[in-house]
């Protein structure tokens, strides 16, 4: 049986809250979790002001209420599970290096930063700097899957180096800013400057992109990684069209500024 | 991105044979700039002054600047960020097709011309504006010139410098930058410095609304940032200090009217190239001077108990990273 948080009230200014987390809670009982310290702006409080705890020792962590100023929650996990019944703050999954987030409603900016490993899926829409580095740092995401159902914001998957982000609505500017390395897949195209200063690293729109004048086109082709991608993306229920017989992807080299080593692949029905 | 290269108007004033301002109006908006610094000024090593130097204006319209700008480039709105990506792609040798290059309003004759002129120069400088660093894109368009300028230091010297706005913003931001080692957007609420622009920043504080007061000292955001931050800005106890009626004193709770700085009150304030320059005043003013209001505050606020209930002082619980 999971534990289960219930908002009580909603705070009025952010409440940063990392220790929200299975790795944090999932060894103490109830009356433990309930006088875990959390920040109420500056103001340092005990978890219960804020949340009903209910359940049984577990990994599962279950919240219900509008998160949408709670930050950090699932910061740095390792194993076991969190699902959000509602809107969820910034920081959703930041730095963790396992287990797997789930969000029925919309999460804000920096959902996944750094993280190392583990599935973070959105079922709404997303902020910003989804699986991005943080400023001054040189590395985003390092492994691992996010999924997005809706739309997501800026920077999208800045400066990751591993890992899969999908994006099912649209996105915003600068999707894959100076990317290293990974994957990100847009099932519903993206605004401008998609790719920018992309280093390495492969994006695959399902819809027409307006690319930065410093990428190149290289060809027409069917890869063969998007066929494996595809069927990595299928226990989702996200279709990867590659076959033939559908169309073709038309391939982008760049960004020319830094490096060649980028790509972007555009889809093309047949 | 290397962060800036950068130097001292002084520098300019005495070695800068190639100057470029992008998404910036000088001559009306820092009308001494020319005159004192950059294309006007007889020096040592340019000791013809005008005839020595070159300054090529980079702007989306026809400005006042324009008539003193050896080259007007006019490009189209919002293509900023992709022509430094384009200047600095073939800088390094890398091919971009002349159709990509036309988008941004320009030719290709034009961009090789520039290129070569930048490569030409001695000491190549770059002054950019609002019309860069706040137009869509914001903080990216102003990393790609600081990248390009950093970049064409492999051909020649060059450096680049924004055009810093009224008061002493560039003060603010350096002693932020020394105290904290960040310059903006940054978050004391867990008893030590955090730094993370679009959560911190002020804009985007209020416009969440993610604070339950404000405090600002000469600064009018009722006038200049947008209507969601306004409102929250409204709705919480603001407190202002300024020697004015502005927009934000007329929505505060609390106006504390201050001397003028550099007129009626001493302090030091820092030009945009990060000099800073003692004010003496000039007159009396019967009103206590910013810092002394900030000091007197200060001191009732450490005569008050800690905000835990016995009165302890709060502590660090863990460090984010």
């Amino acid at each position: 049986m999971p534990i289960t948080f219930h908002l009580k009230r909603p705070p009025t200014v952010p409440l940063e809250a990392e220790v929200l987390s299975p790795d944090v809670v999932g060894s103490l009982t109830n009356s433990e979790i309930r006088s875990l310290t959390v920040y109420h702006g500056k103001r340092q409080l005990p978890l219960s002001e804020f949340f009903d705890v209910e359940g049984e020792q577990s990994d599962d962590l279950v919240f219900h209420g509008a998160l949408n100023k709670v930050r950090w929650v699932g910061r740095a996990m390792s194993r076991g599970s969190i699902t959000v019944h509602g809107d969820v703050g910034m920081h959703l999954g930041a730095h963790m290096s396992g287990g797997r987030i789930e969000v029925h409603g919309n999460a804000s900016d920096w959902v996944g930063g750094e993280m190392k490993k583990g599935l973070i899926h959105v079922h709404g829409n997303a902020g910003g700097q989804v699986g991005a580095a943080y400023r001054g740092s040189n590395i985003g995401m390092k492994d691992g899957v996010i999924l997005v159902d809706g739309s997501a914001g800026l920077e999208v998957g800045m400066r990751m180096r591993r890992g899969t982000i999908v994006i099912g609505g649209p996105a915003r500017d600068f999707v894959g800013l100076q990317m290293k390395g990974g994957t990100i897949v847009l099932l519903s195209g993206a605004e401008i400057r998609t790719g920018a200063w992309m280093n390495r690293g492969t994006i695959i729109s399902l819809q027409p992109l307006q690319l930065m004048p410093t990428f190149a086109c290289s060809g027409v082709q069917n890869p063969v990684f998007v066929n494996l991608y595809s069927r990595f993306l299928q226990s989702w229920g996200i279709h990867l069209p590659f076959a033939a017989s559908e169309g073709v992807y038309r391939q982008y080299r760049g960004d020319l500024a830094v490096s060649a080593k980028g790509e972007i692949l555009i889809w093309q029905p047949a | 991105m290397g962060g800036k290269v950068t130097c001292t108007l002084g520098e300019v004033k005495q070695r800068a044979d190639f100057i470029i301002y992008w998404g910036g109006n000088p001559a009306e908006c820092h009308p001494r700039h020319f005159t004192k610094y950059t294309i006007m000024q007889k020096s040592r090593f340019l000791p013809r002054g005008r005839k020595d130097r070159t300054m090529v204006l980079v702007d989306i319209r026809e400005t006042k600047s324009a008539k003193a700008a050896d080259i007007f480039l006019q490009i189209r709105p919002g293509k900023d960020f992709e022509l430094i990506t384009i200047l600095r792609a073939l800088i390094k040798g890398q091919p971009v097709a002349d159709e990509q290059i036309a988008e941004t309003g320009l030719s290709r004759a034009v961009v090789d011309d520039l290129i070569a002129r930048m490569k030409r120069a001695k000491f190549g400088c770059m002054f950019f504006g609002m019309g860069l660093s706040m137009t869509r894109g914001k903080h990216m368009n102003s990393a790609a010139l600081l990248c390009l300028a950093a970049e064409m230091n492999a051909f020649t010297k060059f450096v680049a410098m924004p055009m810093r706005g009224h008061g002493n913003v560039t003060g603010a931001d350096v002693i932020m930058r020394w105290q904290t080692g960040f310059p903006f957007g940054i978050s004391f609420n867990r008893g030590y410095p955090r730094y993370n622009p679009g959560e911190f920043s002020t804009v985007d504080v209020l416009v969440r609304g993610d604070c339950d007061a404000a405090f600002i000292i000469g600064a009018d955001p009722g006038a200049t940032m947008p209507q969601p931050a306004i409102d929250h800005l409204a709705r919480i106890p603001t407190i202002v200090l300024d020697p004015h009626v502005t927009h934000t004193s007329r929505i505060a709770r609390v106006h504390i009217t201050t001397a003028p700085q550099g007129i009626a009150a001493p302090g030091t304030a820092y030009r945009m190239d990060e000099l800073p320059m003692p004010l003496k005043p000039a007159l009396k003013s019967p009103y206590p001077s910013d810092e002394e209001v900030v000091r007197r505050i200060n001191e009732a606020i450490a005569r008050k108990p800690f905000w835990l209930p016995d009165g302890r002082q709060p502590q660090m619980v863990a460090t984010l990273g």
